[in-house]
């Protein structure tokens, strides 16, 4: 059996600090964004974006922690957070002004903030009241939209619609490290210098484009320089080891960013730091590490020839750079912490995979992130293996063994459908080979790729169940009256199942092109206020075409959507056609009327649906091709949306948006009651399943799932009985592996029993450490709210 | 000739079944046993005729509902105190339980009973759906998984699992038979060409004992074995310890000493560890549960009789 060992001293200490200190928010980055826009006001914007960043790094304040030996900070303090008011900072002042923000608890990311800072934050809001990016979008969002909105199918709101940074991406880590900074700003210079008095007609984007590149990598060579003065500094008072620590954390320091990496330990702290800039940009949610075992694995396969350093002390390393991004979390909205929660980010990690030409790329290092995530049962970063038919058997036994102990990580990507499916889209067969994984399920090239999921600002999600209900009532959503879609009829006088079918087509058509409608109108604003030259500065194609990446100068480009409620519509459809027209058990109007009243008073009949009515993930071919129906409507919809910068990919996930969703949907015609989650991902309703795993990962094979570009979720959990010991892991394997060979792309699972969750809801200084997953992302269990922690109670334990 | 016409009766067939022998596995199990043990863990499974099952957390309550009620011939439905809803505290359901002496099993509310509070656990199926249901599963069986044809006790119903085995046999897939021994020897004999394995089941090697605690001897188990090993047969040994009562280190190492006289034939020892997991199953059937002194073992307790095995140089595993 696959065995992980302890950790070290210094590795327990720091993991313990991590686990028990506050989440504490201050203004100082807020204040500085503040300063420079105000400073650099008449700068076009993608020169105030790089010199905002720049007077960030230079006047920041930088802390290096105790016994650490990567460094970068968000914060003042020890875990400590801030929020990019350049984006928008409503929500902050809405949440303060109605003490929201100080009634949420540890399940909804509760962050500690002091009155100084509240008064700072309260001095700032006049400003990025009149200037941030919502602000921009807000007001562009035509009147009319309001009327669409009502429908409860997208995810845009009245307000605060760019709060969130666009985020989902992978940078050029590989570049940085390999190349160093002052290589990329020669380049920048000597592309401005040949265009000195020849700016022609299209090239001022170029022109300004490569003086903000310039300032980007100004802007962190810096403050790695700085990072590395404050080691010196401390090295002075520091003693024995330690001083050696710091005095060599300092020469590192002082060169990486500029020069390319030496060591693996350059390395380690080149991606980190990159990270922390970028999420001082404004970025933090979904910006992954991508294949980090590829791009690192050089370097520490030196160090260890050489004798630099040894296994055990490279080991340690990555805990510390694990812990170090765990500890990462940029302060965000109520409404934003119940869609996510669990102060994730999304920093995904890729590991495994094929090589360029397509032969198995797993090294050392893959094993070594297992081995990090599983000994420090840390939830962060999420792990994502790339299996195809030659993954090693060592690979799946340490990454099966890893995630019976930390839920979900990691989860399984499967090689042998997304790399056709990337060429399908584009992608050319070597790039499609070296893609990573991002934010949840999400497949992208990597360091080439700006697939912006949702669009600027993540407007990713769709509720699907809310699409039905609207088609089944003429266009209205009942919970408010308002005609949002345009005229479907009503259920109770439809007459036969297709006409269910067509409205439900209709009302996707309709809401899509308001989707693609927006999404397009968004990209223009962000393309115009929010260029991201930070991340330009090593994507592939952007340096190369002079263009940024939100303007669409990466060498590849799209933008993903997630669609939530697989389950629930394929059983929603199911029960209206069992119920009505196959067995008549019911009329069309008795059936709608029961549904309307909120199945109050039709008790008999709503146990029938639940009971009786066959539903996805159980067997009956016809429901899950119902469901897979569903879902390629809205597919082939949403990836023949026109779009600027490239494709537009549909996708089926949900991170945990189907509770919050769920919450604001009445009840639906699968017997589930108004408030209550929706379906996760492509996973059957839960408790739904009765038939074991199979049945639901065939129904899962029927989706057309090389359609979803953006990825799709398969969600299980499994009894632990089910899977003890070296007989039932290979068991699980093989479960798993039939799955992709039958198409499935994605799955992740957790290995535990509901009567343990159960004991952990009532005993929560138990079960600190017990790491499950949600979703698109694994979080400690007894740090997510309630509603969240029934849901995956709910979900049916494989036996 | 129209076997595959033939008609089971069984309580279930579970997908991804991984404890019923090698690989991933479909079990059927069928209904009806001739033991009575008393540590079995799934009751419904010991009677041939349908017993009406009740699971009160399903009931919605007759202020909603009530159609049991409507439908009983024979006045067997009695209600019970309410009580508070699990959805909504402020809301009292009454439910239903089932008065035994009354009820005759007719089955008259259980087909109208849609929460499934009130169910029959068995149904008929033929061969050819059974066999149909298991070859959905085809693709995840790879070479070691397949059928399991199990029970109660799956030679109970010799032509229908006969018929499966041998379709699914013919089909590419394997089979293994979960069985007592406890059936006349031609039918285990009938068995041998369309079985890869038998799942086999030793209790307890003192016949007197044997009888007290599962209500048969033992001898025609034994000699079943010895004849399946002698006639080509592969044996999965499957011991369940129940401690106090078959878990004594002297039977144990009689059963060990008797699974070596079986030879090659015996291709693993399983060493089951009791468990109480199959208590709700007879609270749904108002059937008490006898083992009410007996603890499930722990690890030593059980490793102790693990190694007895190993030392005899048997191939055994815990499970």
């Amino acid at each position: 059996m696959y065995q992980f060992k302890p950790v070290t001293a210094r590795v327990a200490a720091l993991r313990e600090r991590y686990r028990t200190a506050p989440v504490i928010l201050d203004s100082e980055h807020a204040r500085l964004v503040t300063e420079a826009y105000q400073k650099y006001s008449h700068d076009v914007a993608i020169l105030k974006r790089a010199k905002m960043l720049y007077y960030v790094c230079e006047n920041r304040t930088l802390r290096v922690e105790d016994q650490e030996l990567i460094v970068g900070n968000l914060g003042l303090n020890y875990r400590g957070t801030s929020v990019s008011p350049d984006y928008g900072m409503g929500w902050l002042i809405d949440e303060l002004d109605t003490g929201l923000f100080d009634k949420r608890d540890k399940q909804l990311e509760h962050m500690e903030l002091s009155e100084e800072d509240r008064k700072v934050f309260r001095e700032i809001w006049p400003f990025w009241k009149e200037n941030s990016a919502s602000t921009f979008v807000d007001k562009a969002i035509p009147p009319i939209f309001a009327d669409v909105l009502a429908g409860g199918v997208l995810s845009y709101r009245e307000k605060g619609n760019a709060d969130m940074p666009t985020g989902h991406f992978n940078a050029n880590y590989k570049k940085l490290v390999d190349r160093g900074l002052s290589s990329i700003r020669r380049e920048a210079q000597e592309k401005l210098d040949a265009m000195m008095g020849k700016i022609g007609a299209n090239d001022p984007p170029k022109f300004f484009f490569y003086q903000a590149v310039i300032i980007c990598c100004d802007a962190m060579i810096l403050l790695a320089k700085r990072y590395a003065a404050a080691c010196l500094e401390k090295a002075q008072t520091a003693e024995g080891n330690r001083k050696e620590e710091l005095l060599m954390m300092a020469d590192s320091l002082n060169r990486i960013m500029e020069q390319p990496c030496r060591t693996f330990h350059d390395a380690v702290q080149a991606c980190y730091l990159y990270q922390i800039v970028l999420a001082l940009d404004g970025s933090l949610h979904g910006i992954s590490f991508g294949r980090f075992d590829q791009y690192c694995w050089p370097y520490l396969k030196a160090d260890l020839k050489e004798g630099r350093i040894t296994e055990d002390e490279a080991q340690e390393l990555i805990d510390c750079f694990f812990l170090k991004i765990s500890d990462m979390f940029k302060g965000r909205s109520h409404h934003v912490s119940m869609g996510g929660g669990g102060y994730t980010s999304g920093q995904q990690m890729s590991l495994g995979g094929v090589d360029s030409q397509g032969n198995d790329a797993t090294n050392p290092l893959s094993y070594m992130l297992l081995e990090a995530s599983a000994r420090l049962k840390l939830h962060t970063p999420p792990l994502s293996l790339r299996v195809h038919k030659n993954t090693p058997e060592k690979l799946w036994e340490a990454a099966t063994e890893c995630t019976k102990q930390v839920g979900g990580i990691p989860t399984f990507q499967n090689d042998d459908v997304i790399i056709p499916m990337m060429v399908e889209s584009g992608y050319s067969l070597e790039d499609a080979r070296d893609y990573c994984i991002i934010g949840c399920v999400e497949p992208a090239g990597s360091g080439n790729d700006f697939p912006a999921c949702g669009g600027p600002h993540a407007k990713c999600y769709i509720n699907m169940a809310n699409c039905l209900i609207v088609a089944l009532n003429d266009g209205v959503n009942p919970t408010n009256g308002i005609q949002s879609g345009p005229h479907t009829g009503k259920l109770s006088e439809m007459t036969d199942f297709s006409q269910v079918l067509d409205a439900f087509r209709k009302q996707v058509d309709y809401y899509m092109d308001w989707k693609i409608s927006l999404t397009n109108m968004m990209e223009f604003i962000t393309q115009n206020v929010m260029p991201l030259p930070v991340l330009s500065v090593t994507l592939d194609g952007c340096m190369e075409s002079g263009i940024d990446c939100t303007s669409g100068g990466a060498k590849y480009n799209g933008c993903g959507s997630a669609s939530v409620g697989t389950g629930t519509v394929g059983n929603s459809l199911a029960a209206i056609k069992w119920a009505v027209f196959d067995e008549k058990i019911c009329t069309a109007r008795e059936f709608h009327e029961a549904w309307m009243a909120g199945w109050v008073g039709h008790e008999e009949l709503r146990q029938t649906l639940i009971h009786k009515a066959p539903h996805y993930g159980n067997g009956e071919e016809w429901v899950d091709e119902l469901a897979s129906w569903a879902m390629e409507v809205y597919a082939q919809k949403y990836n023949s949306g026109e779009f600027r910068r490239g494709h537009m990919k549909a996708g089926l996930f949900s991170v945990s948006g189907h509770i919050p969703m769920g919450k604001s949907t009445m009840a639906t015609p699968d017997g589930r009651l108004g408030g209550t989650p929706l379906s996760d991902g492509i996973s059957p309703s839960q408790a739904t399943d009765k038939f074991g795993p199979i049945p639901i990962l065939q129904a899962a094979s029927k989706l057309k799932q090389s359609h979803d570009y953006n990825g799709t979720l398969l969600n299980m959990k499994f009894h632990p009985k089910s899977v003890e010991g070296d007989e039932g892991r290979e068991k699980l394997i093989r479960l798993v592996q039939t799955y992709f060979e039958q198409g499935g792309m994605h799955i992740q699972y957790n290995v535990i029993g509901s009567d343990t969750l159960r004991d952990a809801q009532k005993h929560p200084d138990q079960y600190r450490d017990l790491v499950i997953r949600i979703a698109g992302f694994s979080a400690y269990f007894v740090e997510l709210y309630k509603e969240l922690q029934d849901d995956l109670i709910s979900r049916t334990d494989q036996q | 000739m129209g076997e595959e016409k033939i008609v089971g009766h069984i309580y279930d067939i579970q997908g991804y079944s991984v404890h019923d022998g090698p690989g991933i596995r479909t079990t059927v199990y069928v209904k009806g046993c001739p033991l009575r043990c008393l540590w079995c863990h799934s009751p419904e499974s010991q009677t041939f005729t349908d017993e009406l099952a009740c699971m009160p957390l399903r009931c919605v309550g007759i202020e909603s509902c009530g159609a049991c009620l409507r439908v009983c011939p024979k006045d067997a439905i009695v209600l019970r105190e309410p009580e508070k809803s699990l959805l909504d505290d402020s809301v009292y359901l009454t439910k239903v339980r089932i008065d035994r002496e009354k009820c005759d099993n007719c089955m008259a509310c259980a087909r109208v009973c849609a929460a499934e509070a009130l169910f029959c656990d068995g149904y008929d199926i033929t061969v050819e759906d059974a066999f149909r249901r298991v070859m959905k599963d085809k693709l995840f069986y790879k070479e070691d998984g397949g059928v399991t044809i199990s029970g109660g006790e799956a030679m109970c119903q010799p032509e229908f699992t006969y018929a499966l085995a041998k379709m699914c046999k013919d089909a590419g897939i394997t089979v293994c038979i979960d069985t007592t021994g406890h059936c006349r020897w031609e039918l285990l004999e009938k068995m041998i060409p369309v079985t890869d394995l038998f799942l086999y089941d030793l209790k307890h090697m003192d016949s007197g004992k044997h009888r007290h605690f599962t209500g048969v001897g033992n001898e025609l188990i034994l000699e079943n074995a010895r004849r399946l090993a002698a006639g080509g047969g592969k044996l999965q040994i499957r011991i369940p310890v129940i401690p106090k009562l078959n878990g004594g280190l002297d039977n144990i190492r009689a059963t060990a000493r008797f699974c070596k006289e079986l030879g090659d034939a015996v291709t693993l020892v399983q060493v089951l560890p009791y468990h109480r997991m199959g208590i709700p199953k007879y609270q749904r059937l108002d059937r008490p549960y006898r083992l009410t002194n007996i603890d499930q073992p722990d690890d030593t307790y059980m490793n102790e009789r693990l190694q007895i095995m190993l030392d005899a140089g048997l191939k055994a595993q815990l499970h």
